[in-house]
């Protein structure tokens, strides 16, 4: 059968799981039908699925982008509204982890559903097998498993189990929505217990209660074992248990235990502890609870973390544990499981076995190596998969440390012998197949990583900070590579020396990279070393770089598309607001946050911004509007939390794009800029009618606003007078012109002003310190 | 011959003129300090120094220490000198009046130091390391160990020691193996050899407090399982007194290049008791307490021989007639002109002079801070005072031991031949200063303190501190004529400490090797700014004076003297560490171990 696009779809079960996954079909864009059942009490009989739109609206994080979202969802109850379904294209079943009420539900689903509507479950639990028995071949043939992760909207992974009757189309179309539409990166997963991601992390969380347990390790220890140093985050296994719930272990447990087959080693380690028990009894479940593993307790001196002792059953203090130190910590695991001591005898406890756990389910869970290993990093976060992992290990050498323990050699580990499951061959990333031959990692359509590139070819130009890499077609992009994306001099050098090579070779420029953050801005340690020392030459020569760099970009004689993702700020938020058009990941998370550190923006900023805001529709004429704007956005450090809203905030322009899968970005935005290419003409140079004098006093006022509300502080007046100077064009007045570069200088002055003054040092420090705010 | 007068003059300039803006305010708790009243302490100092020390410094050269019997005497005249200097009041000049100190400022403190050093190098240790104790102890020991230690201990009639040195570990304490076991009362029976240790037994004092690291049973190994323990020589009694032996033997005493008068001990410990001082295994946060303050008393010491050496050198160069001067003759009575008319003797007579005078402004100014850290009431005050002793502590050590060592030899070399006879008195003082550029951490360690730990601590924050004064001075200062050569000197060698501060920054990011073969040079550098930053106030301050129309006009004429050979002989090392320093490591590094 033909792919049917999806329109409209309807989610079933409004519970944190089914909201969460309406909502991120709503930030796609696309109508949802939420419904849940009619509440035994009260007369709105949609009280569950308004509810649950309403909580969302009040969550943090945010399940949904912007408020326009909100709007796309459709509440109602599946007694008065199920004949609606007849108006979607894909119905996802998200209600309780009961077989019976699913097949109830099913059966009613089946009368009113359009055939070739697919309806998928999201159960983590049940076989398909089960869900479509007493189906009809047609219900079959739409059917399928949707298998979501929490919350929807961030969690990239969507496992995907297909039945023997599923048609392909169906499936085709469900993938491709949740693909493109929804962002989710599919993994096909066999109709097995667990499916894939929750298999081995349930196999890996219960070794690791075991082994803390029978080792006598403090839960502090534990986790700085098995969290960053295997490339897993730093709440580690017990600090994962309180996020999901201690409560739901017991769930998982009895479920896998009664649907794994009898050969499986999770027998082997399933078992319940008894402090564990206690705790669930007592109400202490986690993060939702009483407290876990882990508790904040309040005390007179304020807030203190504690930790459970496991081995007496009591809250004590939370201890920072000697952890694994040199190599061991930086993610050589060999070394990590070859320290001596309790760290290296927990950490083979835990990743031994979780490996060669993971390394068996090769076919029987998963196709292949790849599955496996994108399942974990985009299920449970993990920086590798396990055979990335088991490829840093040594393949021969995890065989032989378990074959010398007498346990069991997975046909995976066999077939690859002395050699790794992953490795590149002219610059195409392949992997080792059941077959014992290597077979290239094919993209889906569209999807485009910059880290392929980089297999497969040399840098175009490259420094400490940046890199040019030639993405095809005549596109090339431009990469931060510094800790955190953090720009510097070496950045603005590149772009320097990029523009004319660009402009000779090649048609157009995206701003890109891989990384979870596109930029955290100007590199702040350097920048307060350089205070430290009073070079105020060299922060200069920074700003007006910067400020040269950014500006060349701008009138370069072709297109520049910038490709964010994630955290865009300070600096990295100017150089969008640089380039020609903007082709954002819906995660974009970007603002002007100087006045945070005590300095206003330097590289260019204010004017884009006046720019922006000038131009935006339903804009009052005259200068002061469009000022007052941006002096509300940057004076508050205010910032995005998706990208629909940071075109709220104007950071973007309404015809700027939104990509909703990461793995499109640097395709989609490489395609905006090649339709760019015919005819581009660089923009030219604004000037500015910028309120003078007048509109500085009048920003202050509003600031003084703040202040009397007590949102503000007495140095923050200082700052934000020093952004509204500058707003409203210094001294100039209302009748002159003030050029792009008149405005520039002046933002240069006023950031070497405050750079020099001690609050702003002060804040500058602290944001370096502690990642938060100084509010002196 | 040995010749010192307390250079009264200059400390007396450095103490009421040169940093009365340094930006740490006024100091309530020392306001009872007048100028007056300090001015009379620092008279009475050189008394004592002039009168009582002087005179034993060769005596306990030649004497030295002597070991009969498991007891170690000291050279005669020593234990009177100390009566008297106890009795006088000066062990417990800078002590905390808590416990029966003072409570001077550190500033005046530091400037008795500085002559107590100049007379007699070797008596100094004595009382000197008593006081690093006393801090310690006040800053980590328990209440029951401060009362039953510190009265004594800060009146004198107890002394202190530092016990880390092991056979097989000094630079690397982590290696160190003396132990102590857990007793059932709460204390610890201590057991192990330590070497080198200053005043670790004498006859001047009734009993000896020993501040010992020593590993506990279940410590972690290397620098994390080291603790620190109090272990008297005797027990007290209950009424205080001393009482039994408590296992502390000497094993030997070490035969030195110099520092004769002070006995440099090899101890043992036998199953001595012991009690904790600070917490488990922290042992290293409270001997570095001590250590940091014993660094810069052992820069004073530094500073304090530099002096002796350069009075005895104009001394000889005034008196000893040798040939003729180019200019002319200048002594037409004599059969020749004293050495001091030819510009070679003068140069290396300038060079110890600004030298000295260029470390008396720092050690003035470290000392203010020093104070500030402790008595400021403004938090931003305390932390900037923090920081710039931490960042300048390194500095000062190896700085002014280096300059010291250096002036000792120079005095030498005006002697000609007779420096290099015992008798003539100032060699002496080359093999005395040598030790202070290595105990304490070696000069070489200070400097790597300098740049792997000071200048990158909190992205660079100690260093602001030091670097904005200076650009504020050199800003402010850069259009005024009368100061003219001296800030663009001033400003060119700034400028090259900070392209070398933000160089080694980040080279020494990548490879921690490039920012320790800079290292040496970089802390010269810092001094040379430092000294050059104060030379250039000095001679701002001396000039305002002299157009004011002073009565002491000589004074402020030499001082501008002095600052402008400085900045025109001794500053332009600046350009040669910022050219080394740039170098990198590749020549110091790149020869195979093979080849040497």
């Amino acid at each position: 059968m033909s792919e049917q696009a999806i329109r409209k779809v309807c989610v079933i079960g409004a519970g944190t799981m089914g909201a969460g996954i309406a909502a991120q079909v709503a930030n796609a864009g696309v109508p949802v039908l939420l419904l849940d059942i009619v509440p035994k009490d009260g007369s709105n009989r949609n009280a569950i699925a308004e509810g649950a739109v309403a909580k969302m609206l009040k969550t943090e994080p945010a399940p949904f982008m912007s408020k326009a979202a909100a709007r796309l969802v459709e509440t109602g109850n599946i007694e008065d509204h199920l004949e609606k379904v007849a108006e979607c294209d894909w119905v996802i079943e998200a209600v309780i982890e009961r077989l019976d009420i699913k097949q109830g539900l099913y059966a009613k689903l089946e009368a009113v559903k359009r055939p070739g509507t697919a309806v998928s479950s999201n159960t983590s639990t049940i076989p398909l097998a089960n869900l479509v028995e007493g189906r009809s071949d047609a219900f079959r043939r739409d059917f399928l498993i949707t298998h979501f992760f929490n919350p929807p909207r961030y969690m990239r992974l969507l496992e995907i189990v297909t039945g023997p009757a599923t048609d392909a189309g169906v499936a085709a179309a469900v993938e491709r929505f949740a693909d493109v539409a929804m962002g989710k990166t599919v993994v096909h997963a066999k109709d097995t217990p667990g499916f894939i991601a929750n298999r081995i992390g349930t196999y890996w969380i219960q070794l690791g209660l075991n082994a803390a347990f029978d080792m006598g390790l403090s839960v502090e220890l534990a986790d700085a074992v098995a969290g960053p140093p295997m490339g897993v985050p730093k709440t580690g296994i017990f600090g994962l248990v309180d996020l999901v719930g201690i409560d739901l272990m017991p769930h998982l447990q009895e479920s896998l235990t009664a649907t794994l087959p009898d050969d499986d080693q999770y027998h082997a380690i399933a078992q319940s502890h008894p402090l564990i028990d206690k705790m669930i009894a007592e109400g202490f479940t986690g993060r939702k609870g009483k407290g876990g593993f882990y508790r904040l307790a309040r005390d007179t001196d304020g807030r203190r973390k504690e930790a459970i002792d496991l081995a007496a059953g009591e809250y004590r203090p939370a201890i920072k544990p000697l952890g694994p130190t040199g190599p061991a910590a930086r993610g050589d695991l060999r070394a990590l499981v070859e320290t001596k001591g309790v760290i290296g005898d927990y950490a083979w406890a835990v990743l031994g076995d979780t490996l060669a756990y993971a390394a068996g389910l090769v076919p029987s869970a998963a196709a292949d190596v790849v599955a496996i290993d994108d399942a974990m990093k985009l299920g449970y976060n993990w920086k590798a998969g396990p055979f990335e992992m088991i490829d840093r290990l040594g393949a021969k050498y995890l065989a032989g440390r378990l074959e010398a323990e007498g346990k069991p050699v997975p046909q995976m580990l066999r077939i690859a012998g002395e050699r790794t499951f992953y490795r590149v061959e002219n610059g195409q990333r392949r992997f080792l197949g059941l077959d014992g031959e290597y077979h290239d990692v094919v993209r889906p359509e569209g999807v485009l990583r910059l880290a392929d590139i980089k297999l497969a070819s040399k840098p175009l130009l490259k420094n400490a900070s940046a890199a040019l890499w030639d993405v095809g077609d005549g596109v090339v992009a431009l990469e931060f590579t510094g800790k955190m994306n953090a720009l510097d001099g070496d950045v603005m050098k590149l772009i320097l020396q990029a523009i004319p090579l660009i402009q000779s070779q090649y048609k157009a420029l995206v701003i890109y990279n891989d990384a979870d953050s596109f930029s955290a801005g100007a590199n702040l340690g350097l920048a307060l070393f350089a205070l430290n020392i009073a070079a105020w030459g060299e922060i200069e020569k920074l700003v007006a770089g910067g400020q040269m760099a950014y500006k060349g970009l701008k009138y370069a004689p072709f297109p520049v598309v910038g490709a964010p993702a994630g955290l865009a700020v300070g600096g990295g938020c100017e150089i969008l607001l640089h380039c020609d058009a903007i082709q954002a990941h819906a995660e974009l998370y970007t603002g002007l946050v100087e006045c945070g550190v005590g300095l206003i923006p330097g590289w260019g900023g204010n004017g884009e911004m006046i720019e922006r805001a000038r131009n935006a529709k339903m804009m009052p004429k005259g200068p002061m509007p469009s000022v007052a704007k941006v002096f509300e956005t940057v004076s508050t450090a205010t910032v995005s939390k998706s990208a629909a809203e940071a075109k709220e905030l104007l950071f973007l322009r309404p015809e700027d794009g939104i990509t909703m899968n990461r793995d499109r970005l640097l395709h989609d935005a490489k395609q905006k800029a090649l339709s760019m290419v015919e005819g581009y003409t660089p923009p030219e140079a604004p000037t500015f009618r910028l309120p003078g004098e007048s509109g500085h006093v009048a920003l202050n006022m509003a600031a003084e606003g703040f202040r009397k509300r007590g949102l503000a502080t007495d140095y923050d007046m200082v700052v934000s007078d020093a952004l509204a100077r500058v707003l409203s064009g210094g001294e100039a007045d209302l009748v002159d012109t003030v050029s792009e570069q008149d405005l520039l200088g002046l933002e240069r002055e006023t950031f070497m002003r405050l750079v020099r003054e001690p609050r702003s040092i002060a804040r500058v420090e602290h944001m370096l310190g502690t990642g938060k705010p100084l509010r002196n | 011959m040995q010749v010192y007068e307390a250079p009264l003059r200059d400390m007396k300039f450095v103490l009421h003129e040169l940093h009365t803006d340094d930006g740490f305010g006024n100091l309530e708790a020392l306001e009872e300090f007048t100028p007056d009243l300090v001015d009379a302490v620092l008279e009475e100092a050189a008394k004592v120094a002039q009168e009582v020390l002087l005179p034993l410094n060769r005596v306990g050269d030649i004497e030295g220490c002597t070991l009969e019997n498991g007891v170690v005497r000291t050279p005669k005249g020593f234990r009177e000198a100390y009566d008297l200097f106890r009795e006088g009041g000066w062990c417990a000049l800078a002590s905390d009046p808590e416990w029966g100190g003072q409570g001077l400022p550190e500033q005046v403190n530091k400037m008795t130091e500085e002559m107590i050093c100049s007379a007699n190098l070797a008596f100094s240790l004595y009382p000197g390391l008593t006081h690093g104790g006393t801090t310690a102890m006040e800053g980590y020991a328990s209440d029951e160990l401060k009362q039953a230690y510190l009265p004594k201990m800060v009146s004198g009639e107890w002394s202190g020691t530092m016990c880390l040195t092991e056979p097989h570990c000094g630079t690397d304490l982590g290696m160190l193996r003396t132990k102590a076991v857990p007793q059932d009362d709460g204390s610890y029976k201590l057991s192990g050899a330590k070497i080198f240790i200053s005043a670790g037994e004498h006859d001047l004092t009734e009993n000896i407090v020993h501040l010992v690291l020593a590993r506990l049973p279940d410590a972690p190994e290397g620098v994390k399982g080291i603790s620190l323990f109090l272990v008297p020589k005797y027990l007290p009694k209950d009424d205080g007194t001393p009482g039994p032996a408590n296992g502390v033997s000497v094993a030997a005493i070490e035969h030195k290049m110099g520092l004769k008068g002070s006995a440099t001990c090899q101890l043992n410990f036998d199953e001595s008791t012991g009690w904790l001082v600070g917490k488990p295994n922290k042992g290293m946060e409270a001997m570095f307490t001590m250590m940091n303050i014993e660094r810069v008393s052992v820069g004073i010491q530094g500073l304090g021989v530099g002096e002796a050496a350069y009075q005895s050198a104009v001394w000889y160069a005034k008196e000893r007639l040798q040939g003729r001067s180019l200019s002319g003759v200048k002594n037409p009575d004599g059969p020749a002109d004293p050495i001091i008319v030819h510009p070679d003797v003068r140069r290396m007579l300038m060079t110890m002079r600004a030298y000295n005078e260029g470390c008396r402004a720092i050690s003035g100014w470290v000392s203010r801070a020093l104070d500030a850290q402790k008595h400021a009431t403004d938090p931003e005050v305390k932390q900037r005072a923090e920081d710039f002793v931490a960042l300048m502590t390194p500095v000062v050590k190896a700085l002014f031991t280096d300059l010291g060592f250096e002036s000792a030899n120079l005095a030498v070399q005006c002697y000609g031949g007779h420096g290099y006879i015992a008798e003539s008195g100032v060699e002496q003082y080359v093999r005395d200063a040598r030790i202070a550029m290595i105990y304490e951490g070696t000069n070489g360690i200070q400097a790597l303190d300098l740049v792997g730990r000071k200048l990158p601590a909190h992205t660079g924050r100690y260093l602001r501190a030091f670097f904005h004064p200076v650009a504020q001075f050199i800003e402010a200062h850069k259009e005024d004529e009368a100061a003219g050569p001296m800030i663009e000197a001033l400003e060119k060698a700034f400028g090259a400490l900070q392209l070398s501060t933000a160089t080694i920054a980040q080279k020494g990011m990548a490879d921690p090797e490039e920012a320790a073969a800079a290292a040496t040079d970089y802390l010269r550098l810092t001094g040379l700014v430092a000294m050059g930053y104060c030379f250039a106030r000095a001679a701002l301050i001396a000039q305002a004076r002299l157009a004011e129309g002073v009565e002491d006009a000589a004074f402020y004429k030499a001082k501008i003297a002095t600052a402008r050979f400085f900045f025109d002989r001794i500053l332009p090392q600046a350009t040669a560490a910022f050219l080394a320093i740039k170098s990198g490591k590749a020549s110091i590094m790149s020869l195979e171990v093979e080849a040497f």
